[in-house]
């Protein structure tokens, strides 16, 4: 088969939060809770794994050869979602760890409008663990703020390389997110400059910024319609943050945010987003990416 | 074995004593900690916290003065002092610690008892200054509250700019140090209040001891955060904090700054017990350097709760009692006065109404690596945390048998072991630990695995450790080239 592997943009984005996780590790010292990660990625394959038997919709036979290639094909988004929680959720308790993954990977299947689903799944999977069980945490410091550099590099680097990422939402967010806060910080309050840079620079804002918000499945497609609920996530996040001193806002507020898409896209008609970059392909390509997309749940 | 533990913290304290005070104290060669470390208490549950300030000052009473910034107007109710002696306890029982173990002879036909015993340490010492006489004239400044505590007069402040905070604090005989305006107008329009604390000395005197009780304070805010900024103003250098943190749910973490768990459970040679203090100096040093400063450290967590007997592993000093943890601010353990109903949805006949988690953390702070003031968290993590190094006696007899050979060749390697971790973490050659080395040590009859003779063989070992943080930035550069060469070749 023709079909590469890294005509996939998901495959850059497994690889891009596996250095982030190898980074925390090895250069900020997590505490590397590998039975945690392990309870993350083996729930959230084991329940695509189910999922794909249960909401089978379009029938195919279980465990042929067209189904495994439906499975293979939602095995990445697993993933991505696995590590989206090996980076951010916190828990003693590996029942809650599976919870969230679980979650996760359900609610793909489970809320959907117009055939995109609505939550990101990482970000339903902690708001989900956080509110439910009471037992888990997101820790907003544990990115320190000297990473501005890498974050930079990295993120740069998938936008460039994948050409899936849409830009416009990580900048009308940090943009409206930053100004908001020098506002209040530097013009109003009056602190010094180091004390918006500290507040800027943070690496869970940024992870957020640019892998997180972009999430194509879950923003809308039309760019102005992108670019107005990005704002409006920022404007939000800034206010439960600095007068709420809520901790991750921006993961919340993006929760309550997603139901909006689906309005959104009724209000400015755009073509949907598709994974694949489908230009250039074969007819047999392209009837694969069709057969494997136009089912696929991401 | 003794260390130093010395105090300054959230608070600015204002007269020309104070310039005086960093060349005043001199750290003994054996602390552990720096000359100037601030201890606090923190308690929080729900939207409630209690503060409590350690006050290590030495000089003339009359020339004491702190202020705090606060988010409400405290009620007299809010304010206590409370026994001295409670931080001591509580760094007693939560510094980091040295345990010993004892090999048994493999060549005796008895075995002898495993012993574990723990070094613990324990010292302190502090100081602040600051004259101060109080007299009303208005210059934006607002006098919300006043109060007699103990032996501290008390005045709440608000302000409508840092101008005039300024000139009404020099009027009444404030000094303010330079670089305090650069803070007190974010406070101002951050609706802050001002907490300003002297001594009252008609009250003072009648106490017995020459020393000032520490102030503790309580509000409701749903800011779970300790000025830090303010402190910093007067004070050049680093300055190091321990919070002793006391929740409901779990540990404490510092939201805008990094947490970093203390290395533990590592091995290290005999003579580190004779130098436990600088050991842990330079552990500290070094730590706080490689994790870029901007970092706060944990030394201890655990769950403390009265009804909870296992508080440690071992224990440096006797668990805080349910009184101590009172006296900490630990409301909840309060006896519940049931006539009070004012609080009576708040009643829960369930234990877990009882739990404390306590939560030990080190900054080391300056200017230039904490431009923020500390913002906490109080998480649901229960897991256990301790500093904990570990220290092994040989066996003693003779080891003539073919297993006492054996366990000779194994002593000297776990030796070789101990002398890399110790140079590891402390980051400081071993050449620096000579001199400790070649000291009289409880191990001396098995000479050839003396530390001292030990260390020429090191050197030849220690060629190739390095490991830098460049790596990652490799490892990343690797990869997006390697993306461009899929590009570059179609491929994706």
């Amino acid at each position: 088969m023709q079909f590469s592997l890294f005509k996939d943009a998901r495959y850059f984005q497994i690889i891009f939060q596996s250095v982030f996780l190898v980074y925390g590790i090895l250069y900020l010292h997590w505490n590397a809770d590998w039975f945690l990660y392990g309870t993350y990625f083996i729930t959230s394959i084991t329940t695509q794994f189910i999922c794909e038997i249960v909401f089978n919709k379009n029938k195919l036979k279980i465990f042929s050869a067209a189904w495994f290639l439906k499975l293979q094909a939602g095995i990445p988004s697993a993933l991505i979602s696995s590590f989206g929680l090996s980076l951010l959720l916190k828990t003693n308790h590996y029942y809650i760890a599976a919870f969230a993954a679980f979650i996760s990977i359900v609610s793909k299947y489970l809320i959907r409008i117009n055939g995109k689903h609505i939550f990101n799944p990482s970000a339903l999977g902690i708001v989900a663990a956080i509110y439910f069980t009471g037992n888990a945490w997101i820790s907003p410091g544990q990115w320190g703020s000297n990473m501005v550099i890498l974050f930079g590099v990295l993120s740069l680097g998938f936008i460039v390389t994948t050409r899936v990422q849409k830009i416009d939402v990580s900048l009308a967010f940090l943009i409206t997110f930053g100004g908001l806060l020098y506002v209040r910080q530097i013009t109003y309050l009056g602190w010094p400059m180091d004390f918006f840079i500290q507040s800027i620079s943070t690496g869970s804002l940024l992870l957020f910024t640019f892998f997180m918000i972009t999430d194509p499945k879950t923003t809308p497609n039309h760019s102005i319609a992108r670019i107005i609920w990005a704002m409006a996530v920022a404007a939000v996040a800034f206010y439960l943050t600095t007068f709420k001193f809520i901790n991750g806002a921006p993961i919340w507020v993006l929760i309550f945010a997603q139901p909006l898409v689906p309005v959104l896209d009724k209000l400015f008609k755009a073509k949907p987003f598709q994974w694949a970059n489908n230009k250039k392909l074969t007819p047999k390509e392209n009837r694969f990416l069709q057969a494997v997309y136009t089912h696929a749940v991401m | 074995m003794k260390r130093k533990l010395l105090i300054i913290g959230v608070f600015i304290a204002l007269s020309p004593i104070l310039f005086s005070f960093c060349g005043f104290y001199v750290s003994k060669a054996d602390g552990t900690l720096k000359n100037k470390t601030s201890q606090v208490i923190l308690v929080r549950d729900g939207s409630r916290t209690v503060i409590t300030m350690y006050n290590d000052y030495k000089g003339d009473t009359k020339d004491f003065a702190m202020v705090v910034p606060v988010p409400v107007v405290l009620k007299k109710d809010d304010i206590h002092v409370v026994d001295q002696s409670i931080f001591q306890r509580l760094n007693d029982y939560s510094a980091p610690r040295l345990v010993e173990y004892w090999d048994q002879n493999p060549c005796s036909s008895y075995e002898e008892d495993e012993k574990t015993k723990v070094l613990s340490n324990r010292g302190f010492s502090n100081d602040k200054s600051a004259p101060a006489s109080i007299m009303k004239k208005d210059m934006g400044v607002k006098i919300e509250a006043k109060y007699l505590v103990g032996e501290y007069d008390i005045l709440i402040l608000s302000a409508k700019e840092s101008g005039g905070l300024k000139e009404w604090l020099t009027i009444n005989g404030y000094k303010i140090p330079e670089g305090a305006e650069e803070v007190l107008d974010p406070y101002i329009r951050s609706n802050l209040k001002f907490f300003v604390v002297k001594v009252n000395e008609a009250e003072k005197k009648k106490l017995p001891g020459n020393f000032l009780r520490p102030l503790q304070i309580g509000f409701n805010s749903p800011k779970f955060m300790l000025p830090i900024r303010l402190g910093m103003a007067n004070a050049d250098g680093d300055q190091d904090l321990i919070v002793y943190a006391f929740t409901r749910k779990g540990r404490i973490e510092c939201t805008n700054y990094r947490n970093v768990d203390i290395p533990t459970g590592n091995n290290v040679p005999l003579f580190v017990q004779k130098n436990f203090g600088a050991f842990y100096s330079n552990l500290f040093d070094k730590q706080w350097n490689s994790e870029d400063k901007s970092v706060g450290f944990l030394e201890y967590a655990w769950d403390v709760s009265p009804q909870n007997f296992y508080h440690c592993d071992p224990c440096t000093a006797t668990a805080p009692s349910e009184q101590d943890l009172v006296q900490s601010g630990v409301w909840w353990l309060k006896g519940k006065d049931w006539n009070d109903y004012s609080d009576i949805d708040n009643d829960d006949p369930n234990n877990a109404n009882k739990n404390v988690h306590f939560t030990r953390l080190h900054f080391r702070y300056n200017r230039k690596s904490f431009a923020q003031d500390l913002m906490f968290q109080v998480t649901p993590n229960t897991e256990t945390f301790q500093a904990r190094y570990v220290i092994t006696h040989p066996a003693t007899g003779n080891f003539t048998c073919a297993a006492g050979r054996k366990y000779l060749q194994e002593l000297k390697q776990r030796r070789k072991n101990e002398l890399l971790q110790l140079t590891v973490l402390t980051g400081k050659n071993i050449d620096n630990w000579e001199e400790a080395a070649a000291a009289k040590n409880d191990e001396e009859d098995i000479a050839e695995a003396q530390y001292a003779n030990l260390i020429p063989e090191i050197k030849q070992d220690m060629k190739n450790e390095n490991n830098s943080p460049v790596g990652i930035l490799l490892i990343s550069a690797v990869m997006l080239g390697s993306a461009g060469l899929l590009r570059w070749k179609g491929l994706v």
